[in-house]
């Protein structure tokens, strides 16, 4: 465990300092700023707008930095041979990985913490009260970064950055739409059972991103959760095994792969 | 650097106290030896790669087959694409080979047992960029469990002895690459290593930190310890070297000791007052020495061999002659290492690339 930590906090203390990140980091912060600055709408139309927009800045800031993370994080080991030097130290393959898995992830966290702090400040100024409800919000959005950045990580181990860049953003964007796709799988007579069954498989194997947007309940205070604390755990749940999944056959893959 | 000044980390008493808390922190030596006190054995190692583009199979390694003794330096030479780096990541479980066995202190590649015996010392190492040569050297230390006072001590000591111990609080972004390189060595010392695999250590280095790491190196052998060193730089090779193996194009194409190879060197013999007629100068080419008048004297060159020295001593009396001076002349591992490969190209019917007179490193 203490070689997997080591490697974490190897890994945060390099990622926290990427430019790029940063620039997504205050380019969030400084949009969210501005944006309640400059917001002069209703009180009921302010908080609407403000709420979803300012989860939105977290999430795309939050997706682009988990993303650029996600592909990088082995490729730049390989890349600038780091990882010689530590795979020829007694640390198993499967220990380098999570350890740079959960350096990213803590990356992650750190930003979107950080966001979601400025973000629920400016509910906070706006409102005049605080509002902890908001934090429901960032902690899905943190969970679904979870599951994009371990997404990113499994497909590092074995296709190039800018493939990945892709291929994770193309799957992020399905997934986020998992009620299309959703439907799309509902039997209907006019529909061919080919397609029907394609995409069962696209609904079920994606993973489905769309499940954490809690920007509805939120922003819509009329919509109702029956049980919020079910949902966010059933989807934090959901996230935690999706990723131990990917983390599991990126593990298999990369304990086959040269370096 | 301090090395020479410093205590050996497996020597002095000053260093003992290290080693054992290095000791406690690293598990039990429970890695066997190899049976036949090997420390790395390769058998008919064959490793392949594809090509992408025109999915050609390229043989990087091609059945290699080599033994290093315990204590041994071994010089892993050939020039750039020979396959030397290819063996070495093989060795340390990095890449897999396609057939042959290998074992390094009597372990599969890989084996974290091993690992906790061994280091590797990458050409142009990176460290994360963020840290200090301490915290490199501290993360290192880590990975084989050392933490607290055990570990700092261990840092200060390696930077020590490295010649780091006033700059190892600086930001690796603002080191040299000798510096850098010295934090690689550092860092490949860190477990207090049996095998240690070096690859380029002096590459691109100016002078001083060139020869502040070859006294290491030294000084390393002094300890007793294996090492496996690629290396262009023939004349430190020869200068630490106990054997060497000359690679090019995946097979091994000289191996010895380096005193061997580098032995059966010529013998000048200068002498005066000889009146050869042409009978006696083809006497003498039978003899297979060779003559070049300068001045007054006369010049000849022939093998080492102490039958054809004598004849040929004999030939200058026998003209009347007297011998000013013999002198044996030396080849050197860079001859060595010329003639193996340009007899290799003639193998493998190539148009010769080499130069004369460029360093070894440069050609390819």
């Amino acid at each position: 465990m203490s070689t997997i930590w080591t490697l974490a906090s190897g890994t945060f203390g390099e990622a926290i300092r990427r430019k790029i990140l940063l620039v997504f980091l205050f380019v969030a912060i400084a949009l969210m700023v501005i944006f309640f600055a400059f917001s002069e709408f209703s009180v009921r139309e302010d908080l609407t707008i403000t709420k979803s927009t300012g989860l939105g800045i977290i999430t795309l800031a939050g997706v682009f930095i988990s993303v650029i993370l996600g592909i990088n994080l082995i490729p730049n080991e390989i890349d600038k041979r780091t990882i010689y030097t530590i795979l020829s130290k007694p640390v198993r393959r499967h220990e380098f990985l999570i350890g740079k898995f959960l350096g990213g992830l803590i990356t992650v966290l750190t930003n979107t913490v950080l966001m979601g702090a400025v973000f629920i400040v400016g509910v906070w100024i706006k409102q005049k009260n605080p509002e902890w409800a908001i934090w429901e919000g960032v902690l899905m959005t943190f969970f679904q970064l979870m599951l994009l950045n371990a997404l990113a990580l499994l497909f590092s181990v074995f296709v190039s950055p800018f493939v990945n860049f892709f291929l994770t953003f193309f799957i992020y964007i399905v997934g986020s739409m998992s009620s299309v796709t959703e439907s799309l799988a509902t039997p209907d007579p006019h529909k061919s059972p080919f397609v029907v069954y394609l995409f069962k498989f696209i609904h079920s194997a994606i993973p489905n991103f769309g499940n954490f947007n809690i920007q509805n309940p939120l922003i819509y205070p009329g919509t109702v959760v029956i049980n919020m604390t079910q949902y966010i755990v059933q989807n934090m749940m959901y996230a935690i095994t999706y990723t131990a999944i990917l983390m599991l056959i990126a593990i298999l893959i990369f304990d086959k792969r040269e370096v | 650097m301090a090395d020479n000044e410093a205590p050996s980390s497996s020597s002095s008493n000053a260093d003992k106290g290290k080693t054992a808390s290095l000791a406690d922190a690293i598990s039990s030596d429970n890695s066997p030896q190899g049976e036949t006190g090997n420390a790395i054995e390769i058998r008919n190692l064959v490793k392949r790669y594809r090509n992408l583009i025109t999915r050609e199979w390229i043989t990087a390694v091609n059945d290699i087959s080599l033994d290093v003794v315990q204590g041994e330096i071994f010089g892993f030479l050939g020039p750039n694409g020979a396959g030397k780096t290819t063996t070495i990541k093989a060795l340390l479980g990095l890449i897999f080979p396609d057939a042959g066995t290998i074992k390094v202190l009597g372990r599969g590649p890989g084996d974290n047992d091993a690992k906790r015996k061994i280091s590797y010392l990458p050409e142009s190492p990176y460290f994360y960029e963020h840290m200090s040569g301490r915290e490199v050297v501290a993360f290192y230390a880590s990975l084989f469990g050392l933490s607290g006072k055990a570990r700092n001590k261990r840092v200060d000591y390696l930077l020590d002895l490295v010649g780091l111990a006033g700059a190892g609080d600086k930001p690796l972004r603002a080191y040299s690459k000798g510096m850098l390189q010295r934090v690689g060595i550092a860092q490949s010392l860190v477990n207090d290593p049996k095998v240690l695999f070096f690859d380029e250590p002096t590459s691109g280095l100016d002078p001083i930190a060139h020869r502040d790491i070859r006294d290491l190196i030294i000084h390393l052998k002094t300890e007793g310890r294996t090492l496996f060193l690629s290396s262009h730089q023939l004349s430190d090779v020869e200068l630490v070297c106990d054997r060497v193996s000359i690679l090019y194009r995946g097979k091994i194409r000289q191996m010895g000791r380096v005193d061997d190879l580098v032995a059966g060197g010529k013998v000048e013999i200068v002498a005066q007052d000889c009146k050869p007629d042409a009978d006696r100068i083809a006497q003498l080419k039978a003899l297979g020495g060779s003559t070049e008048q300068i001045g007054d004297d006369i010049l000849i060159t022939s093998s080492g061999e102490v039958a054809s020295k004598n004849a040929i001593i004999d030939w200058v009396r026998g003209v009347g002659g007297n011998i000013i001076s013999i002198t044996p002349t030396r080849r050197t591992l860079e001859d060595i290492f010329i003639e193996t490969i340009r007899e290799g190209e003639r193998e493998a019917g190539e148009a010769t690339h080499f130069v004369e007179g460029t360093e070894a490193g440069s050609r390819s």
